[in-house]
């Protein structure tokens, strides 16, 4: 009788400090997601300060109204869009606007839009073929953009 | 005071020197020179939303960006 009751006293008190233990690893686990999502969110903030202050105001103006730039290619003076993204972002514009195909080339490494954005504006407005050279050219449209 | 600004995870990691103390534009050449070497691109800007690449060190330049290397994504 008595190991039973000893027994159940020690099952009990397993299972609270299991309770504990899985209650404070949640805590954790959410702080530390909380802190990961308020560093990502402050990186995207800096990125994207960063690109308004290098684009023009016409480019700015547009970027802030539609999410998206228009640069001038610096050796065929092809116009291309450059939307919010990291990825299949920029589109080659005909002469009466409409989409002729996407181009996808990156800045190496895990940068956030604002960053990668402000690398392809560069490299299009002045060297535009070593930009395209590396870039993945795709003729598919995905419908409706969602960055 | 003249930076250099180099794209990372974290956004951005800025570098600060003074254009007349000589210590800080050698360790600032330096920088260039590894991060070009390194297959960085450094531009500056020449006018609101136009910009140059520059190849070499330029001293005088008040804000030098380096990105990454492209490639296809």
């Amino acid at each position: 009788m008595t190991q039973q009751i000893v027994l159940a006293i020690c099952s009990f008190a397993l299972a609270l400090l299991g309770t504990l233990l899985l209650s404070a690893l949640s805590l954790v686990v959410a702080r530390s997601g909380s802190c990961a999502r308020a560093f990502r969110y402050e990186t995207e903030a800096r990125a994207l300060t960063l690109l308004k202050e290098w684009l023009s105001p016409k480019q700015r103006a547009c970027y802030e109204r539609f999410r998206y730039f228009d640069v001038v290619g610096s050796d065929t003076g092809t116009r291309y869009r450059i939307h919010h993204g990291t990825q299949t972002n920029i589109e080659e514009l005909g002469i009466t606007g409409h989409q002729v195909c996407k181009w996808c080339f990156v800045p190496d490494g895990d940068l956030v839009a604002g960053d990668v954005m402000l690398a392809q504006k560069i490299a299009l407005e002045t060297n535009e073929r070593g930009a395209l050279s590396v870039a993945h050219r795709s003729f598919v449209s995905s419908g409706p953009r969602r960055f | 005071m003249a930076s250099q600004i180099v794209m990372d995870r974290t956004g951005d990691t800025r570098h600060t020197f003074d254009i007349h103390d000589r210590a800080e534009v050698e360790k600032a050449e330096r920088r260039f020179r590894e991060l070009t070497g390194a297959g960085f691109t450094a531009a500056v800007r020449s006018g609101p939303g136009e910009q140059r690449v520059i190849r070499a060190f330029d001293p005088t330049a008040e804000e030098t960006l380096f990105y990454p290397r492209l490639v296809g994504g």
